[in-house]
Formats: structure tokens, sequence, C-alpha cells
């Protein structure tokens, strides 16, 4: 029982700890392999604690304990680990005051409980709605040669993923399990989920109609040009028909991600030669 | 020249790679991003941006999420920079990025062998105590290794490749450079239909219909777009989920009604 780690570690500025949550949890990559994942990462955000609250010679055990501990298999969205850092670092605090009463193995299952949800939040969030958001804005302006666009969309993403990260970490040290509860109670994740999905799903459907354009230069004579007909029903509709099929071969899980991309290009060289598509 | 241009090059694919490695994945591993900052660094602008601008529309929907999913990061990089270096068409730097992508996948797998490695070397370091080997495993040997094995085939393929690809690109006929054009358009709707197949079910669908008709026959541009997106979807979440709230006034009335019916009886 080590009066002078607790002592250390209670003595270090919120601040401090924060960022070392922070940069840990952009750090969450930096070797990731397919045995454990973010094992080694999530070690090493959470080494600045243990050997605070570890400093004498004679806790050597404890503290290779402590990093066995973070050792385990972890995955999740490195924006969102700040949180699972902010509980496990609160958490091992308690530990270290009270090792008789508290079960380090909870740390675990707690990290275990949460990466799988967090995840999902995270993906949708970062990848599937801020990273689109951006890049399509991006695109649309980059497309007509002009630098805002990259400039735009690299902005959109520092003041989504930093804030957010810092912010996560804090509540989960600060506010730990207590913020975990609340969250199951008040449906958090469903609701980041639905705000997410629309928004994301708007932008996916507006970037079919005007992100990349697919048109028809068939023509029957000079009187029926088919391209014309489609755009008085539904302007876009070859896109939208490619979308679609593009989503079914997906879903179907038949044809392997680099096969439907060479065969892409083999799809234009042919249709392009016939006169049946145009970009 | 060519020596320094490449250099420049691999200086970009090492922030492109530690982007997601040390930066919390913040998008500058993106075509759009790397490509704009190639053009602007080799002296090209428009053509970094006109490449990065279909690189990204190309890969927009392949999230590159643990290890699934196919990184075209380093093919683009590549790509275009050997479209400045040469003053190839555009579409030469799909070409180019579509080998480089197998070449890259291949060297990954070579790389995250290694990965498992130095978890097990960290593993041993905590059990003999070496506890600043086990940090320096993880935050120096895991990016060094990611950094390596993307510096050394960018500086190869775009220091050789261009002779090559300058050579390669002015013998192929334009119905097949042209073909190449139409096929990038057509993998965007590929990225656009993944990015779908993650988010879409029965009941959501009807938001990509909403955003893709209102951009078809209005021709608004994607700005607008995602702001009216962002505010569609506050708009709903505040009907869905706090809605209920507004509802007590409503059933604060109800019984201020029931009471007048009683001053009748």
């Amino acid at each position: 029982m080590s009066k002078k780690g607790l002592e250390l570690q209670n003595n270090t500025p919120l601040n401090k700890k924060l960022k070392e949550i922070f940069w840990g949890a952009w750090c969450m990559q930096t070797n990731w392999n397919y045995e454990r994942q973010m094992n080694t990462a999530y070690m090493y955000a959470m080494s600045h604690t243990i050997d605070r609250l570890y400093p004498e010679p004679d806790e050597v055990d404890k503290k290779k304990e402590a990093y066995h501990r973070h050792l385990e298999f972890f995955n999740i969205t490195p924006q969102c680990a700040a949180l699972t850092l902010g509980i496990s670092t609160a958490m091992e605090e308690e530990y270290a005051a009270d090792p008789e009463n508290f079960d380090p193995g909870v740390i675990n299952s707690v990290k275990v409980a949460l990466m799988g949800p967090l995840s999902g939040i995270g993906d949708s969030l970062f990848q599937g709605t801020i990273r689109i958001i951006a890049m399509s804005i991006g695109i649309s302006l980059a497309q007509q040669g002009n630098i805002l666009g990259p400039i735009l969309a690299a902005l959109i993403s520092i003041f989504t993923s930093a804030p957010i990260t810092w912010y996560l970490g804090k509540l989960g040290y600060t506010r730990g399990q207590e913020f975990v509860r609340q969250m199951s109670e008040s449906n958090l994740m469903e609701k980041v989920m639905f705000v997410c999905s629309i928004a994301g799903l708007f932008v996916i459907g507006g970037m079919s109609a005007s992100l990349s354009n697919l048109t028809t230069p068939l023509a029957f004579g000079e009187s029926f040009i088919l391209q014309n007909v489609i755009d008085g029903i539904l302007p876009k509709a070859i896109p939208l028909g490619m979308t679609w099929l593009m989503y079914y071969i997906i879903k179907s899980g038949k044809i392997k991600p680099m096969a439907v991309i060479v065969g892409c290009f083999i799809a234009g060289i042919i249709l392009n030669y016939f006169g049946i598509l145009a970009a | 020249m060519r020596l320094v241009q490449t250099l420049i090059v691999v200086l970009i694919s090492v922030i492109m790679k530690l982007d997601s490695r040390m930066f919390g994945r913040l998008n500058f591993e993106r075509p759009l991003l790397t490509c704009t900052l190639c053009g602007l660094l080799l002296g090209n602008i428009q053509v970094g941006l006109a490449v990065g601008a279909t690189m990204e529309l190309a890969t927009l929907g392949m999230m590159s999420i643990g290890a699934s999913g196919i990184d075209m990061n380093m093919g683009s990089l590549v790509g275009c920079a050997i479209c400045i270096m040469t003053g190839a068409d555009i579409e030469t730097a799909l070409t180019v990025a579509v080998p480089m992508t197998l070449l890259n996948t291949l060297l990954d797998t070579v790389a995250s062998v290694i990965r498992i490695q130095f978890t097990h070397m960290c593993d041993d370091a905590v059990d003999a105590g070496d506890f600043a080997k086990a940090k320096r495993v993880d935050i120096v040997y895991g990016p060094v290794l990611y950094v390596l094995f993307t510096i050394i085939p960018v500086f190869l393929s775009v220091y050789f490749g261009a002779d090559v690809v300058q050579s390669i690109a002015s013998a192929v006929p334009s119905w097949v450079t042209s073909g190449v054009s139409l096929g990038a358009n057509i993998i965007a709707f590929y990225g656009f239909a993944m990015l779908l197949s993650t988010m879409v079910n029965r009941n959501t669908v009807v938001y990509f219909f909403a955003g893709f008709l209102l951009a078809a026959y209005s021709g608004l541009g994607l700005t607008a777009i995602a702001l009216i997106g962002i505010v569609l979807a506050v708009i709903l979440y505040s009907v869905k989920y706090i809605g209920n709230k507004s509802a007590v006034p409503a059933a604060a009335s109800e019984s201020f009604l029931d009471e007048l019916e009683d001053l009748d009886n």
C-alpha cells in the first residue's frame, strides 16, 4: 500500500492528466495488430498514471500487473478511447487507494463493455457523418478548383475531433462510471445514432445526386435522346440506379472489394467504347 | 530536381501515415488533403485539387475501420505526384493508384506480422520490468514501422515510376483513358453504396431519398445539402425526444378543460 504513489497522482494537475488521456486516445493505433488490436497503445496511454501510482521498487509486481491489465485486447474509435481512458484512470486510482475492497478485474470488464457501443457511436459519428460532410463539401469546392475546399475539410475535421476527444476524456475521468450508467439509462447511444443516421444518409443521398455524374449518350434517330427523357422525369436517375446496383453487390457479399474496383474500370472501358454510358 | 520532388512526396506520405496512427485520424490521410498538399508543394495546385477531388470521390466510401477496407491513400498520393511530375492526364493517377493499392495491401500483411511480434516484445518487456522499453515499443517502434513501410514504396515508385508511367501513358489510346475516367465515376458509386450499407435500414432509407431528390431536382450544392441535413436531423431529434416534454402543457390544458367541464356540471 503506497501512500507516496497516491499522493503523486493526486498532486498531478487535472489538465496534465487530461492531456495524457487526449494524446493517448489520438495515438490509439500506433501498433494496431491482429492479435490484440490496440492493446499496446492502451498500455502506453495508461502508463503515465500507473508509473505515478507505483513509484516504489517494492511495488514493481503491482506495476507489472497494471501494465498487463491494459495489454489486453482493445479496439475502439480513437476519439472515443478518451472516455474509456478517463474511466480507467479514475478506476486505477480507486484501486490503488483501496486494493483490498476493489476488484481490479472490473477495470477491464468496464473497458470491454464500453468498446462495442462506443465504436458504434464513434464510427458512425466520425467516419460516417463528420468525415462525409467535411469531404463532400471539400470535394465540391475542389472540383471547381477552389483550394478552400480541402482547407474547410481539414478545419471541420480538426474542430470536431479535438474538442470531442478532450471532452470525452474529461467526462470519463471526472464522472466515470456514473456517466456510463446515465448513458445506458438515457438511451444516449440511440439518440446519437438517430441524429447521425439522418444527417449522414441525407448527405449520402445528396452525394449520389451531385458529386459524380453518369449520363447516357444513347439516342434513336435525332428525335429520341434517352438522357432528355430521363431528365424530364427524374434527373440523375442513372446515378441513383448505379448506387443501388452497387448496394446490392455489397449486400450479396459475393464479390471482393478489389474485384469490384477492377471490374468498374473494365465496365467503364466497355460502356464508354460502345457509347452506353458517359461520365 | 526529381530527387527533391520525390523527397517532398515522401514527407507528405509520412504525415499521411501518422494521421491515423498518432492524430486520431484527422482526415489528413485522405486523398483530398494529401493531393492538395502535393500540388501545393510541387507547384501545380490545380492538378493537385483535381486529382484529390477525383480520388477522394472514388474512395470516400472505403472506410478504413480496423483492418478491413481498402487503403487507397498511398496510391492516390503517388498517382497525384506522378501526374504532376510527368504532366500526364488526371486519369493516370487512378491507373497508378490501383496497382499501388495492391502493393500496399501486400506490404501491410508483412508489417502486420511484425506488429504482432511487437506486442509480444511489449509483454516480455513488462515481465522483465523494463517498462521504458514496453512504452518505446508502442510509441516509437510501431509508428516507425508504419512509416518505413510507407516511405520506401512511395520513394521507389515516385522516383523510378514516373518514367515508366510516362512511356505507358503516351502509348495508351484515348478510348481507354476516357473509359478509365468513366470507371472512376462508377467506383464513386461503389463508395456511396458502401457508406449507405453501413447506415441504412428500412426505417431510415427515406432520408437517403430526401437528400437525393432535393439535390437532383434543385441542383443545390453539397454545402447546402449538408447544412439542411443537419438541421433536419436536429428537428427530427427534438420531435422524437424532446417532443414528450412539450406534451406536458398539452396535458395540463386538457386537465384545465376537464376542470371547466367539472364547473359546468
